[in-house]
């Protein structure tokens, strides 16, 4: 039994303190951010089981992607094989007949990615790791080592003629990443947000799984900002808060972005400067600016993805890459009653870009409507919610530099277990760092 | 009838380098080259009178040096001219120099950047010692990671103990250079946009990628792979162009005893059930041999030569989806003078180097921009060699060859490319260039464009790429050309592959050609 003191009130780091608190331990969480009710973002069951919640509600749209098309009528993908199948079948008869072996193909290796997510991450050169994608099959192994480094749009390209699927999967994939679809390395995000999900499915879940974590009780709430982690000879001995109070601890699990916790709570000059340095080039670029619609009546629809092709994403992208807002961005509109948010990349982060919103949207919607921008949390660094972005040079063993990425720091006692961590999922990354402070 | 112990298809160099290896073992070879001369890719034409051209391939940097040793291919005329410098001319009349003397280089860097100046040699170090650690991949045949068969499980526990006794610290960088762009990757460590445009240039090359598409740092490593070796320093011309490096290793070919025959055009490979019987010519001949070795590209010898009905349907399927995407052309200028750059405008030691036109990577990744949705683009990346500075037998007296490397020019060019498209390439590279060097269009005599068109048409290259199919990580090591068929051998017995559509790839390296001998013969490389 011993203090921990948990660093942000994220999901991660609610997650993270009521399974160390059910192990035993004093748990102060320390956080004055304002977390929403729901989030995004598969939930294993391992994790609810652990701690110990059985009402948690999971929510998807169904179905869970809508594409307008261009000619009139919708496509729409389905948690329903058969229902998907129809819908595609209406604008691309071979791409009907191969989504459900593309879905099968998919959905194993994601089996696979869904193993490797609950625990730290395999190391580059791992027999144990490489035995297991050994075991998945000739078949799948082959499909693994080619999309890991593939671009998306080659990979659906591979697979599909339908400009409206490709676009709307392409864009899927690069959310929240400055990249396009065809950039190498994007197919593996489309493999990242199914996992967790049915055959068929890529995108993530919403639960209540905040708001379920603080009507609990069990650990000890204190609304307030760390202004320094405490360290002595090398070891943490507590966190000090703005206010000057010390609480003392014999390990602290920072859910803050790791620049943030190793740079500016941790005193200069106790961190090697080959780590600071690394730690500088840690990309995390935000590129989405987020508009909350207010409607006077709900829409018919849960969700609605406007991303015509490819090339409309690819172009999207371009703008960004010289530091402007796309001038036609790609959109991903979710309806909650009378409340729309609007995800809306690319957009470099702080750049507010409205004015293509109404011209987008407005055939989709009734006359009337309100818009509001929603400015991204401030715990998100330049606006990237996964705090670094996750690309295949910072995803796995390189997340978020290979010297960290076991939730370690060369700090005794403190843990990084925020989403710059593997697997980037919130609530998985704190999950697997308490259970490596657990175990520790 | 003469009995052969193994026909080589395709007389390129790595052809040629093959067949010398499998010569020099005692077997009696004999290799067939469509065209009048042997080369493929890398050869020298008289394009004008006195005008001698590397009319495709147009430097050698990677060429093995094991092959130039155990070939003996300086016995057999092959003589390489260091590139000493590369210039990089500004559109604002200024210009960053790398030069081979380090404190001439470390001088000019720190005109533009002292801090550039600075990580500049830590950044060499890092990047020599990757690619020592990555060069003996160079000289294997990949294993393949889904196979039972005792020889490559054994060969798979000694890949994965050579990555094991690396640092980790090594490993990690590695997987960075794999899977960073050479944008991302650069910045890291340079704030001079001129360095970063240039030395991301080198990532580039041969692919549809732009410096800010990930995947292209790692061929930044290529132009470190060289030096490394001590045989000549980073980027070398050969005397007599690149033409050369293929009749050298022909000779040595052909003094082992192999037999070389032009004008000779394969086309069809004889499959009896699973097995490679013998070439038919396009005469009608036949000739047998049981051993019989491709150095066209995947899809020219799976799906041309032997047929997608005689191949099992996963492996048709993964040629099929194997990507070239051609994506450079070729100008080679004969010139009445040599160009003044506005830089640097009188004659000097800079025309005997590289020079390039990557003043940033913005530039770089414009130009691609315009080729991702099938145009030329309209600001080109070219990289610019003068080979009558170094080897005055390439023009007459006084006289100078120009040989421009061009990108991008993408092979899927919206309506296609003609003769119309062709010259408009040929302007826009003129025009560009006289931007730096204002005497050159008036200095031009005759102009040869290439164009990914051509090359395929020409010398076979399918979608004209110049490293037979794209090296992109999921077209590389155990995946090229196609997952378990990466170790020169084919489903169909007997049949092999030597070309760069395999590992490890294009660059006139030679690398592949003596790889699949190697394999054939049974030997350990």
């Amino acid at each position: 039994m011993s203090d921990i003191v948990v660093l942000g009130r994220t999901a991660d780091g609610l997650v993270a303190a009521h399974l160390l608190a059910r192990r035993g331990h004093r748990v102060t969480l320390i956080g004055a951010e304002s977390l929403p009710d729901r989030m995004s973002g598969w939930v294993p069951s391992e994790l609810a089981q652990d701690l110990g919640m059985s009402e948690l509600a999971i929510a998807r749209p169904e179905p869970w992607l809508r594409a307008p098309l261009g000619e009139g009528g919708v496509l729409e993908l389905s948690s329903e094989m058969a229902r998907s199948v129809a819908s595609i079948r209406r604008i691309s008869p071979r791409d009907a007949e191969a989504w459900p072996r593309f879905c099968e193909r998919m959905a194993r290796l994601a089996r696979l990615l869904e193993e490797i997510y609950l625990a730290p991450p395999p190391g580059l050169i791992d027999l144990r790791f490489a035995l297991r994608v050994r075991r998945l099959g000739r078949q799948a192994m082959e499909d693994l080592m080619r999309l890991l480094p593939m671009p998306a749009a080659e990979l659906l390209d591979d697979w599909f003629e339908s400009d409206a699927l490709k676009g709307a999967l392409g864009a899927l994939a690069v959310r929240h990443l400055q990249q396009g679809p065809r950039s190498a390395g994007t197919a593996f995000r489309l493999l990242h947000y199914h996992v967790g999900a049915p055959p068929g499915v890529f995108r993530a879940p919403s639960t209540d799984l905040p708001r379920a974590l603080h009507a609990r009780p069990g650990i000890t709430l204190r609304e307030a900002t760390a202004a320094r982690i405490a360290v002595q000879a090398g070891e943490v001995t507590g966190v000090v808060l703005i206010d000057g109070q010390e609480i003392r601890a014999q390990s602290v699990l920072s859910t803050l972005d790791p620049r943030r916790t190793l740079e500016q709570l941790v005193e200069p000059g106790t961190l090697d400067p080959d780590l600071r340095h690394a730690l500088r080039h840690i990309r995390s670029r935000g590129v989405v600016a987020r508009f909350a619609l207010a409607l006077d009546e709900p829409p018919d629809w849960e969700t609605l993805t406007l991303a015509p092709s490819l090339d409309y994403v690819e172009r999207a992208y371009d703008d960004v890459k010289y530091g402007r807002a796309s001038a036609r961005p790609w959109l991903d509109l979710l309806a909650n009653g009378k409340m729309v948010d609007v995800h809306m990349q690319y957009a470099p982060h702080g750049r507010a870009a409205e004015e293509c919103i109404a011209q987008l949207v407005a055939p989709h919607l009734p006359a009337v409507w309100r818009c509001a921008p929603l400015p991204p949390p401030a715990e998100w660094p330049d606006g990237q919610p996964h705090h670094a972005e996750l690309s295949l040079d910072q995803a796995m063993w390189m997340r978020p530099l290979p010297e960290l990425a076991r939730y370690r720091t060369p700090i005794g006692g403190l843990w990084l277990g925020g989403p710059a961590m593997h697997p980037g999922i919130p609530g998985i990354c704190g999950y697997n760092c308490a259970r490596e402070i657990a175990r520790a | 009838m003469k009995r052969y112990d193994a026909i080589i298809v395709g007389g390129g160099h790595n052809g040629l380098a093959c067949a010398a290896y499998l010569a020099r073992a005692g077997r009696k070879v004999l290799v067939l080259e469509r065209r009048e001369r042997v080369g493929g890719a890398a050869m020298t034409e008289e394009v004008f009178p006195g005008f001698r051209f590397s009319v495709f391939s147009y430097v050698v940097s990677l060429l093995r040096p094991e092959i130039i040793r155990e070939l003996e291919l300086p016995r057999h005329g092959l003589h390489i001219l260091p590139l000493e410098s590369t210039l990089t001319p500004l559109p604002d009349g200024n210009y960053l120099a790398q030069w081979s003397d380090h404190d001439q280089n470390r001088r000019e860097l720190a005109r533009h950047s002292v801090r550039d100046a600075e990580a500049y040699d830590e950044f060499g170090l890092l990047l020599h010692r990757m690619a020592r650690a990555i060069k003996p991949l160079l000289g294997v045949a990949p294993p393949d990671p889904g196979s039972l068969d005792p020889r490559e499980l054994l060969d798979l526990w000694r890949l994965g103990r050579y990555f094991r006794g690396l640092p980790e610290k090594d490993l990690h960088a590695l997987w960075k250079l794999l899977t960073m762009s050479a944008a991302d990757y650069l910045d890291e460590w340079f704030e001079g946009e001129a360095l970063k445009g240039t030395k991301s240039a080198s990532g580039i090359i041969g692919t549809l990628l732009g410096p800010r598409s990930p995947g292209t740092a790692y061929v930044l490593l290529h132009h470190y792979m060289g030096e490394l070796d001590g045989v000549f320093r980073a980027w070398g011309f050969a005397r007599g162009g690149n033409g050369s490096v293929s009749a050298a290793i022909a000779a040595a070919a052909q003094a082992h005893g192999a037999e070389i025959r032009t004008q000779a055009s394969v086309s069809k490979v004889l499959v009896n059930g699973s097995r490679a019987t013998a070439v038919v010519l396009d005469g009608g001949d036949e000739l047998r041999a049981p051993i019989i070795v491709s150095g066209a590209d995947p899809r020219r010898t799976f799906l041309g030569l032997v047929g997608e009905e005689r191949l099992p349907a996963e492996f048709a399927s993964a040629i099929r989806r194997y990507r070239f995407r051609g994506s450079s052309a070729k100008v080679n200028l004969a010139l009445a003078e040599p160009p003044r750059f506005t830089c640097m405008p009188e004659p000097g030691p800079h025309l005997r180097g590289a020079i390039s036109i990557s003043p940033s990577v913005d530039y770089l990744e414009r130009a691609y921009d315009d080729a991702k949705y099938g145009e030329i683009s309209r600001r080109p990346y070219m990289d610019i060699i003068l080979p009558s500075m170094l080897d005055p037998t390439m023009a007459p007296p006084g006289k100078h060859v120009m040989s421009i490397f061009v990108q991008y020019a993408p092979y899927h060019l919206n309506g296609g490319w003609s003769d119309a498209r062709r010259e408009e390439l040929g302007d826009t590279v003129v025009d560009t260039l006289t931007e730096y060097a204002p005497n050159l269009k008036g200095a031009i005599l005759h102009r040869q464009v290439v164009t990914p068109a051509d090359i395929e048409r020409i010398v076979g290259l399918s979608e004209g790429n110049i490293f037979q199919g794209e090296l992109t990580l999921q077209q590389m090591f155990f995946l090229r050309p196609a997952p378990a068929w990466a170790r020169y051998r084919t489903p169909i017995h007997g049949l092999y592959q030597c070309g760069a559509g395999t590992h490890p790839g294009g660059g006139v390296m030679g690398a592949a050609g003596r790889n699949a001998a190697m394999e054939i013969l049974g030997a350990r490389a």
